[in-house]
């Protein structure tokens, strides 16, 4: 250890012979489990200090080079987006079929959960600025008269009051479910997921 | 670059928005995920791939089984690494049969190198030389490090994904971390 003052002729030096017996394997778990808990045969050998040192440079490079790639990148055009769109099933996720009862003899109509989704998305036209998240079930809902619970995750405008928009959305929702459903709903809860500020209209036109 | 037409209100909404709406079967916010990930989806591919002209290919297919399997993804926010695992796996496929046809026709086709998004890519120093030195890891070490870099994979991850055992992906790791240490100590 009297190479305090030349570190560069050791700077290449990541054998076992110039890290004290250790590997770089070893060190590399050593830096992933935070250099914890501490080990002194690690910690006070002047080879491993400036290995560790090397791999966490690296490390904190690795996702720079990935955003410097993924900038690069050319911007996704429509065409590309469209390309994707014509190759996916748009009824993958229609899910269950909900029964709607009419007072009608040997009629047997349904809706698919996909469809009843889609209806409470819909909802956010009502309300400008709020945008749904994903929608889930709680109850039986291909059984009619069942309870059924429904909850959803929205963003919503900043600058207005939240608690009464989402009194305004639970009703919007309820009117188009009784409008459109048999359900039985018992409560829509809404989790307000993010708060985003909306675009300044006057810099629309750029 | 000229902003695109019809841009959704989604777009200004975050993943856990987005996926989740995704997920329950909305193909306008699958379009938003599309056009947020695509970038850092090509880029991760064409590293693993490493100058084969697959990488929109990869990608396109990485979006069409993240389609069908959104629904199984827990936390919508974490869309973007679930994506980058799907991207991975998709390019190792690619690889795989691309290794099998290799002596009937030649399917690599080399990116040209001055002009490939990397090298667009490349204006800062620290970045430049870890990509210097990444293009001349041999392609083992570069795949096992860049699934575990860039795409955060746990060994069991990538050793399943390369076919491989967990001690020779980490046996890879460690001689690519050198090589590349070396490499960019040698490109100051």
């Amino acid at each position: 250890m009297n190479e305090h003052d030349t570190p560069d002729a050791r700077i290449l030096g990541l054998e076992p012979e110039d890290l004290d017996g250790h590997t770089i394997e070893e060190l590399s778990d050593y830096l992933e489990a935070g250099c914890r808990p501490p080990d002194p045969a690690i910690d006070e050998s002047p080879g491993c200090r400036i290995a560790l040192e090397a791999l966490e440079r690296l490390r904190r490079l690795s996702p720079e080079l990935l955003a410097a790639d993924a900038e690069a990148e050319p911007e996704p055009d429509d065409s590309w987006v469209q390309r994707i769109l014509s190759g996916i099933a748009l009824d993958a996720h229609s899910g269950r079929r909900i029964p709607i009862t009419v007072p009608v003899a040997n009629a047997d109509l349904g809706i698919t959960e996909g469809a009843v989704r889609g209806l409470i998305r819909a909802t956010e036209n009502a309300l400008p600025g709020v945008l749904i998240g994903k929608s889930r079930f709680d109850g039986d809902v291909t059984v009619p008269g069942e309870p059924v619970r429904i909850q959803l995750d929205v963003s919503v405008p900043y600058g207005e009051p939240i608690p009464g928009l989402v009194d305004r959305l639970r009703h919007e929702i309820d009117v188009r479910l009784r409008d459109h459903t048999t359900l039985h709903i018992t409560a829509v809860d809404i989790t307000v997921h993010d708060i985003r500020r909306l675009p300044d209209p006057t810099e629309e036109d750029r | 670059m000229s902003r695109e037409q019809n841009r959704s209100p989604l777009e200004a909404a975050d993943d856990h928005i987005v996926a989740g709406r995704a997920a329950d079967g909305d193909p306008t916010a699958f379009a938003v995920l599309v056009r947020r990930h695509t970038p850092v989806m090509r880029a991760y591919a064409r590293r693993i791939l490493h100058g084969t002209a697959d990488v929109d290919d990869v990608v396109q297919d990485a979006f069409i089984t993240a389609w069908e399997q959104l629904p199984t993804l827990a936390d919508p926010a974490r869309v973007r690494s679930w994506l980058m695992r799907i991207t991975a796996r998709k390019a190792i496929d690619r690889l795989r049969a691309t290794r099998v046809h290799a002596d009937v026709t030649d399917l690599e086709i080399p990116a040209p190198e001055g002009t490939s998004p990397q090298a667009r890519a490349e204006a800062r120093a620290g970045v430049a030389a870890l990509s210097d030195a990444l293009q001349h890891l041999p392609d083992a070490q570069r795949q096992v490090w860049v699934l575990r870099e860039l795409g955060g994979g746990t060994y069991s991850e990538i050793a399943e994904q390369l076919d491989t055992s967990e001690s020779t992906v980490r046996g890879l790791l460690a001689r690519a971390r050198k090589d590349i240490i070396v490499r960019m100590e040698q490109w100051r």
